[in-house]
């Protein structure tokens, strides 16, 4: 009895958690804003109708090259600062991470807020870069974490036999260093296309009418509209989304990135 | 020397891109604002502050703020824990996707699952629908741009980290103490209760202060759910910033939205160490 009625709790809360989810994806196919579940008059349509929306198609493009252009900047910063810190043990090296990790710490909005302000003032008022600029600094510090822990884990004894055999050191970080923590880097690079596909406190104060972002697009279509369009969009990122937590999950194990 | 040269990048990063812009905005609180236009008066003043701990409109804004993060973080703790416990019991087999199914929606955009609550709750929602069509309610329910429309869909961006934060707590606990306790003759309930529940706290506790914090910042949901007259204190700084182009008091508001958060997380740890059982099961935590 107790049992029944525990695992009766428990669907409930997986039906909770996955309720919203579910609805906007059928809502998708569906001819109107009632959810229908007869699988004959699904239509693609709204796929149509978003995918030639100007105000979508715009947001998708700036958002995957930003997101992209995002997560090469801070691989690039992750690799150079985990190199820095994970292999030493020098004197406030772990007051320098906690730094490097501060911007995790901070409310979004107060840096979306502090960002526009110091952006305007010194007069930076291209959206594109004011973007680019605001989710570096939101996206870095998880790859410094992923690098961290990718090289706290690796075994040096290979890279020792690599350099006793004549290998310089640029050879070693290439040809040994970097293969093995490859899966760890990339994971940090994926979460942070992720984190800035997704993130609106910070965008929303950087983009402009011209340029702006997917969850920007759908948050602008929502205010005027609620046909299936915006479930068709949303969808589109449900799916990608899915998609990229799959592959994170089988480099790195999903819990850990999010999580630390 | 080498080291110096890989940690320049991204010290400069942080200096530019945070600490200055962080200074600037702390700065920017203590101005006055030329209303209408972002101009400020010569010198400093504690204006703006005054005016967010004396207005009664700011402080009841900073109250019902503080009231629905304890409300969600409350509601994510006690649903949270049966499901954490769940997944800690699920055979090894099933528990990788059983954990991929909670944590899923982080990685699903914020504004995509506000939407699907939109759907949910709005006054032609499946809801509404389902409540009439079973003859409960004549009329629709008004669900939408309510405080409880921005509970539900907080509870629901903030699950999976109390989720989490539990689980990575009760991996730690041995399964063989339940089984332990019930050959000594307690019932499952009672093994639940007394061992994992008290050995969890930690995880609790951190779950707690993190899905609070969270609450507080939380921007997109009550902005989506809530509408424009949302009383959080997010909108109130983003109205500021959008609509009033008041810059000084929305600088001051988020620096009061911060520290409030901070304050009321730190009296909060400080509180549950003062509880004899926490620090049991603290120090037990820290022994396995």
């Amino acid at each position: 009895m107790m049992r029944l009625l525990f695992l009766g709790l428990v669907s409930a809360i997986f039906i909770f958690v996955l309720l919203p989810l579910l609805v906007v994806v059928v809502v998708s196919f569906g001819s109107g804003m009632t959810i229908n579940l007869d699988p004959s008059t699904f239509t693609l349509k709204w796929y149509g109708v978003a995918v030639r929306s100007d105000l979508f198609r715009n947001a998708l493009v700036n958002s995957t090259l930003i997101g992209a252009a995002a997560a090469a900047l801070s691989t690039g910063l992750g690799l150079a600062a985990g190199f820095a810190i994970a292999r030493a043990h020098f004197l406030g090296r772990s007051s320098l991470e906690a730094l490097l990790l501060s911007p995790l710490a901070v409310p979004g909005i107060v840096i979306g807020i502090a960002l526009l302000m110091v952006f305007s003032t010194v007069g930076l008022r291209d959206a594109w870069w004011r973007l680019l600029l605001g989710h570096v600094l939101l996206t870095f510090p998880y790859c410094v974490r992923t690098v961290i822990a990718s090289l706290s884990r690796l075994d040096r004894s290979y890279e020792d036999a690599a350099a006793t055999l004549g290998a310089s050191r640029f050879a070693v970080f290439w040809r040994v260093t970097l293969p093995m923590i490859r899966p760890g880097v990339m994971a940090g690079a994926l979460f942070a296309f992720v984190i800035s596909f997704d993130n609106v406190p910070v965008s929303i104060f950087l983009a402009d009418a011209k340029t702006t972002t997917v969850p920007l697009a759908i948050m602008t279509y929502l205010e005027w509209n609620y046909d299936p369009s915006v479930a068709a969009a949303s969808s589109i990122v449900i799916i990608s989304m899915l998609t990229f937590a799959m592959v994170l999950e089988r480099l790195a194990g999903l819990k850990k990135v999010v999580g630390g | 020397m080498r080291r110096v040269l890989l940690l320049t990048p991204p010290i400069v990063v942080i200096v530019l891109l945070l600490l200055v812009p962080l200074w600037y905005l702390v700065d920017i609180s203590f101005r006055e604002n030329v209303p209408g236009r972002v101009t400020f008066l010569p010198g400093y003043s504690l204006a703006n502050y005054i005016a967010a701990l004396s207005d009664g409109f700011y402080l009841s804004v900073l109250g019902s703020t503080i009231l629905l993060s304890l409300a969600v973080t409350l509601v994510c703790a006690l649903l949270g824990f049966p499901l954490a416990y769940f997944l800690w019991r699920a055979p090894p087999s099933m528990k990788g996707i059983l954990t991929l199914l909670v944590i899923a929606p982080l990685l699903i955009s914020i504004v995509v699952r506000a939407y699907g609550w939109m759907v949910i709750l709005g006054d032609q929602g499946l809801l509404n629908q389902a409540l009439i069509s079973m003859g409960l309610t004549g009329q629709p329910l008004r669900i939408m741009f309510t405080t409880t429309a921005m509970f539900i869909g907080l509870v629901h961006v903030q699950f999976p980290f109390m989720v989490l934060s539990i689980l990575t707590g009760l991996e730690r606990i041995d399964p063989l103490l339940v089984s332990a306790a019930e050959t000594l003759g307690a019932s499952r309930l009672r093994a639940v209760l007394e061992i994992v529940v008290v050995l969890a706290i930690p995880g609790i506790i951190t779950g707690m202060m993190l899905v609070f914090t969270l609450c507080m910042t939380a921007f997109v949901t009550p902005i989506l759910l809530g509408g424009s007259s949302s009383r959080m204190m997010t909108t109130l700084v983003y109205s500021q910033f959008n609509t009033a182009f008041n810059w000084p008091l929305g600088s001051a508001l988020a620096i009061v939205l911060s520290v409030a958060s901070l304050v009321l997380v730190s009296a909060f740890l400080m509180g549950a160490r003062r509880i004899p059982l926490v620090r049991r099961a603290e120090s037990a935590g820290s022994k396995g």
